[in-house]
């Protein structure tokens, strides 16, 4: 099952890949100057990987998004734990929070960039405005789905607020979280480019910026299939990572 | 003195945007040690609201329920409760599950581990201690939720239609185990059952409640003999209890259905 599945989802690929080349070798007339083709991507992937400033660039882009994303999961988790247990909490901060959620905070980088800096603090913000809200959300929707049975028992058992949040609450909220980071990874990663866009001197959104504007377009591409790349095993580690944290979920949703 | 005394216990729950509901009303209980009690009556008699009273989760409006001549303020280490739907927690294992109580508790790893050992070895569920609960069948989750109860060792267990999720033969099967266990530990136990049969199988009183609000309605004492096997259940004197439980329940039945 698990090996077709690769060969099927690599096929589509390669198909894609190739289509794509032929398109542009042999019936399409086409400038290299607007586009070009899988075979030079490939060739400056390879020079990229090999002398130039990729590994520099992703390292910084990375950093950036590392912090921007271990801040949204510390603040988005308590947030909407006290969000959904409290209702209370959750009357004062829905408006604000589904506010924030809805508009595109993008536009904010602008502001951010003045206040904070061509740097990593202005670019782990960004990723940590984009990518908070589906932890606040998810961790809330899921602490609101807590079986009111399982809180009976614990303090049946004699068991504290702090109890329940440790042994009920938060065990509970775990599969929401995995959900919540695949979410959050979409949105951090629009937050590293748009940040490197507007202002930066290095890192990978930078890179695809300055190509473009060189019209080198197969070193610009190489941004965006690092990117691509790193999109899809982020998001397979997160799955992996389910598996680990979660093993109760295991048996209950085969595929 | 009865080790639990319920006097003139009421309890009115204020749903929201509905009317009221009186689920007890001037109910008065009185068990003794070691005793094992069934509490049977018409659906939403305020049975379960009782044992969540006993239990400590909630408080009476009216009345009171005492333990050893002492009100009851919350739960306690000598309480403990077997639910329906059983209530293990998905994300631990059949061991972490029982260990859950003696963990609340304070109990120290070392000496929990031993007690969910004995315990799961009591309810037959050795070769399990890894499973998850999902791994489980119903009988087997409800043995867990057996062990977890009995692991803090309480002098009161109370169950609340333990056996109700369960398929006909398996609740047989749990009912003999249970008396079993029973036998050689002696807690007192109040049984909260929807099953004639199983009321007067298991006890040794078993105690008719009117339809809501629930209040004392009738009382059969159980004089079977000790221990019961399940051929009991086939003897004319086990059918003339269940007519007697029948009798006083009927009544009660037809004043709301």
């Amino acid at each position: 099952m698990g090996s077709r599945r690769l060969v099927l989802g690599g096929l589509s690929v390669i198909a894609f890949a190739l289509s794509w080349e032929l398109l542009l070798s042999t019936v399409v007339r086409w400038d290299p100057f607007f586009i070009t083709k899988p075979s030079l991507i490939a060739q400056a992937v390879r020079e990229q990987i090999l002398g130039g400033h990729l590994w520099r660039d992703m390292a910084v882009s990375a950093q950036a998004f590392v912090v921007g994303f271990v801040m949204a999961i510390l603040v988005g988790i308590p947030v909407g734990a006290v969000m959904g247990w409290r209702r209370r909490a959750e009357y004062a901060l829905d408006p604000l929070m589904t506010a924030l959620y809805a508009s595109p905070l993008i536009a904010l980088a602008p502001l951010l960039i003045i206040t904070a800096g061509v740097g990593i603090a202005a670019k782990a913000l960004l990723v940590f405005l984009l990518a908070v809200f589906p932890f606040i959300f998810n961790t809330f929707a899921g602490v609101r789905c807590t079986d009111p049975l399982l809180v009976s028992v614990v303090r049946s058992f004699g068991g504290t607020e702090r109890d329940l949040y440790t042994k009920v609450i938060l065990p509970g909220v775990v599969p929401y979280l995995v959900a919540a980071s695949r979410l959050a990874i979409g949105r951090g990663l629009v937050g590293i480019l748009v940040g490197e866009f507007y202002a930066a001197s290095e890192g990978i959104g930078f890179a695809i910026s300055r190509f473009g504007d060189t019209y080198r377009l197969p070193e610009m591409f190489t941004g965006i299939l690092v990117l691509a790349v790193v999109a899809v095993a982020l998001t397979s580690v997160v799955r992996r990572l389910e598996a680990v944290v979660a093993p109760w979920r295991a048996g209950q949703r085969d595929r | 003195m009865p080790l639990i005394e319920a006097d003139d216990v009421a309890v009115t729950f204020q749903p929201a945007n509905r009317a009221p509901v009186t689920a007890l009303d001037g109910l008065d209980l009185r068990v003794n040690r070691g005793e094992f009690v069934s509490l049977v009556g018409p659906s939403g008699c305020g049975k379960s609201t009782f044992l969540n009273i006993v239990l400590g989760l909630l408080r009476p409006d009216v009345g009171e329920v005492r333990v050893e001549g002492r009100p009851i303020t919350g739960p306690s280490g000598d309480r403990a409760m077997v639910f329906q739907e059983f209530g293990l927690l998905p994300w631990r294992t059949v061991e972490g599950n029982v260990e859950l109580g003696l963990e609340l508790r304070g109990v120290a790893s070392a000496d929990r581990q031993r007690r969910a050992h004995e315990l799961i070895q009591l309810v037959g569920l050795t070769g399990f201690e890894r499973h998850y609960p999902h791994e489980l069948s119903g009988g087997m989750k409800q043995r867990v939720g057996l062990a977890r109860a009995l692991a803090t060792n309480p002098q009161i267990l109370l169950m609340d239609e333990p056996f109700a999720a369960l398929d006909a033969q398996t609740r047989d099967l749990m009912q003999a185990e249970l008396l079993q266990i029973w036998e050689t530990s002696r807690q007192t136990v109040i049984f909260v059952t929807h099953s004639i049969e199983e009321a007067a199988y298991l006890s040794d009183r078993v105690v008719v409640l009117s339809a809501r609000p629930g209040r004392h309605k009738a009382e059969i004492p159980v004089r079977l003999p000790r221990p019961r096997d399940y051929e009991m259940r086939l003897s004319p004197e086990f059918n003339e209890l269940k007519a007697a439980i029948w009798n006083a329940l009927k009544k009660e039945l037809g004043a709301i259905s």
